[in-house]
């Protein structure tokens, strides 16, 4: 009796796990339909009606990664991508630690300020700093590039940043100072340690920000700072037809490293999409 | 002579050292000196003042000219005319309605999906391949809205896409998703609802997990019926993450242009123009950059009206906890 009613309700975790798996495969599905398309030929991708069983051929891919442009865009993705969240996690994590050790004044108000300015539509964003890189001479520069990429990046760092570090105990930089260490050996040796998974979750994620953007790329770069979302959004619009099967297998070599990130990071996955103000695992 | 050469090289170390003392300890001075924290935060400061203070300058200064980048005329100062027209232009009322028609269907669509797969997805803790099936589920969340936007052509695609043989095998007949005046608004409503509703079932997922275990298992002993058990113990506790959620979602879903522009451009005529899908065509497409700054300065408003809300629900949630 007793061992029925427990094979039943193994059973029944088993449905539930199905349910589960199909639900997740049903999210996908639109993804993975992408990633057939860029193993498909041609004419068979425009075939009615379309097929989920044919057999694969690597043309398109080839074919995407000898496109005159290719190598140079996706070198720039990696480059901004590295460089920028580099960039923007020392500065965060100094001004974090000032703000969370020190917290001198203004501190609220330049958290907030810094965070609005990532709640803001890109397009009104892009708009002044377009005039400004104009009258500057910045536009279409790599430095005018990849510093924007930079402060695109600091908001979300602080704010990680400053969460973990307010959780790490002041004791630890008093003793410290009390043995003779000295600030930066505080800062360095003593509290950055404690504070990795912060810096992880930053770096993660502003990653794939930076990695996913489009719009500022598109109207502040230019030859040699383009990345490949431009490649993307253009290589649809350039005339009339649409190389779909170019598009799809760009998107399948654009895609993949984001969401192997987050299948290797997936614990960080809460504190990354909420800019740092909810923590926790999932 | 040798002897004589590293003697001198040692006289010389030695003098390297001594030199370098001062340095150290003026260092020393400075990591004790009430500047400290001010040096701490100088590049960010930097980095403040020349990437938001001087284009926010730049741009409430512009929001005041007729500037248009692309004719030779030089600009006019015209006072507050571009936020007057603004203001009696039923074009743009339109489009903040439709901003806000959009935000409420996806965000409210997108919670309560997002609501209902997380509570599916509670128990499976120990599901075999389960950060597999995570993975898959999150995907949606963190691709580039530039590849979703344009992959979404290709599936609703009046000629050859996938969802309109499905349709057509339903209803019998074949659907210009994105050409039609009606559906254009609801596909691209539904792509961001497909897009986001794993962000919600993410933060449902935090919000169940902040809720005590022993609370759990007491409305377990009590037999709690399900809705209740949900209401008076799980409410409470998650109430603040969805919250947070659903906060963040609202602006990021003020936010949404390039998914928009790559899909159908504003268009069937204006029906899926957002906010800021015309602010990027006033500046980029007929570069008129007074106007478009008018435009920029009311959307900075919103999001910073936005911000507040966000910071205040967040506060509020970390004082209540300070004081438990």
């Amino acid at each position: 009796m007793t061992q029925q009613r427990g094979s039943e309700r193994q059973l029944g975790q088993i449905i539930y796990y199905i349910i589960l798996w199909l639900v997740a495969i049903a999210f996908f599905l639109p993804v993975l339909w992408i990633f057939l398309a860029a193993f498909k030929s041609g004419g068979e991708l425009v075939r009615w009606p379309p097929k989920w069983i044919f057999s694969p051929t690597l043309d398109n891919i080839r074919d995407a990664i000898n496109r005159p442009n290719f190598w140079e865009y996706f070198r720039m993705s990696f480059v901004f991508s590295i460089g920028a969240v580099a960039i923007a996690i020392v500065v965060a994590f100094l001004a974090a630690y000032s703000f969370s050790r020190f917290k001198p004044r203004g501190t609220n108000f330049m958290m907030f300020l810094l965070l609005s300015v990532r709640m803001v539509p890109a397009a009104a964003v892009v708009v002044p700093v377009f005039m400004m890189y104009n009258a500057f001479g910045w536009n279409k520069t790599f430095h005018g590039m990849l510093l924007f990429y930079a402060m695109f990046c600091i908001p979300f760092s602080l704010w990680i940043l400053k969460g973990f570090l307010d959780g790490v105990s002041v004791r630890f930089d008093e003793t410290a100072l009390v043995n003779g260490g000295s600030r930066l050996h505080v800062i360095f040796r003593v509290v950055l340690p404690q504070v990795k998974p912060g810096l992880v979750a930053a770096a993660i994620f502003n990653l794939i920000f930076v990695w996913n953007e489009f719009l500022f790329n598109y109207l502040l770069g230019g030859k040699g700072t383009t990345m490949i979302p431009v490649l993307l959004a253009t290589g649809v619009n350039q005339g009339g037809s649409v190389d779909w099967s170019f598009i799809a297998s760009l998107s399948l070599i654009y895609m993949l490293p984001p969401i192997v990130a987050i299948f290797l990071f997936q614990k960080y996955l809460l504190v990354g999409m909420t800019f740092g103000t909810v923590r926790g695992e999932v | 002579m040798a002897q004589l050469g590293t003697q001198i090289e040692s006289v010389a170390g030695a003098r390297r050292i001594e030199a370098t003392q001062p340095r150290l300890s003026r260092w020393r001075a400075l990591e004790e000196s009430r500047l400290f924290p001010a040096v701490l935060v100088l590049p960010i400061l930097i980095f403040f003042l020349v990437w938001n203070i001087i284009p926010l300058l730049w741009l409430l200064g512009v929001s005041f000219y007729r500037f248009k980048l692309t004719s030779a005329q030089p600009e006019q100062y015209i006072g507050f005319e571009n936020f007057r027209r603004l203001w009696e232009s039923s074009v743009y009322w339109g489009t903040l309605g439709r901003t806000l028609t959009f935000m409420v269907c996806s965000v409210g669509l997108a919670t309560v999906l997002g609501i209902l797969l997380g509570l599916l997805f509670w128990g499976s803790a120990r599901m075999p391949g389960r950060r597999l099936a995570l993975t898959l589920l999150f995907t949606p969340m963190i691709l580039p809205p530039v590849a979703v936007g344009t992959f979404y052509r290709l599936i609703y695609d009046p000629t050859f896409g996938v969802l309109n043989y499905y349709a057509n095998r339903i209803t019998g007949k074949t659907y210009d998703f994105l050409g039609d005046k009606e559906l254009a608004f609801w596909a691209l409503v539904a792509v961001d609802v497909w897009m986001w509703t794993p962000f919600m079932t993410l933060m449902t997922l935090a919000a169940l997990g902040s809720v005590p275990k022993a609370e759990l298992e007491a409305a377990e002993i009590d037999r709690l019926p399900w809705l209740k058990r949900l209401w008076y113990v799980v409410l409470p506790h998650g109430k603040f993450i969805l919250m947070l959620g659903i906060l963040l979602r609202t602006i990021d879903a003020f936010k949404t242009t390039d998914l928009v522009y790559l899909m159908t451009r504003g268009g069937p005529g204006n029906r899926t123009e957002l906010v800021g899908v015309t602010l990027y065509r006033q500046g980029f497409e007929a570069f008129q950059m007074g106007n478009a700054s008018a435009m920029a300065v009311i959307a900075l408003l919103i999001a910073i009206a936005f911000t507040s809300i966000y910071l205040y629900v967040l506060n509020y949630r970390e004082t209540r906890a300070a004081l438990r």
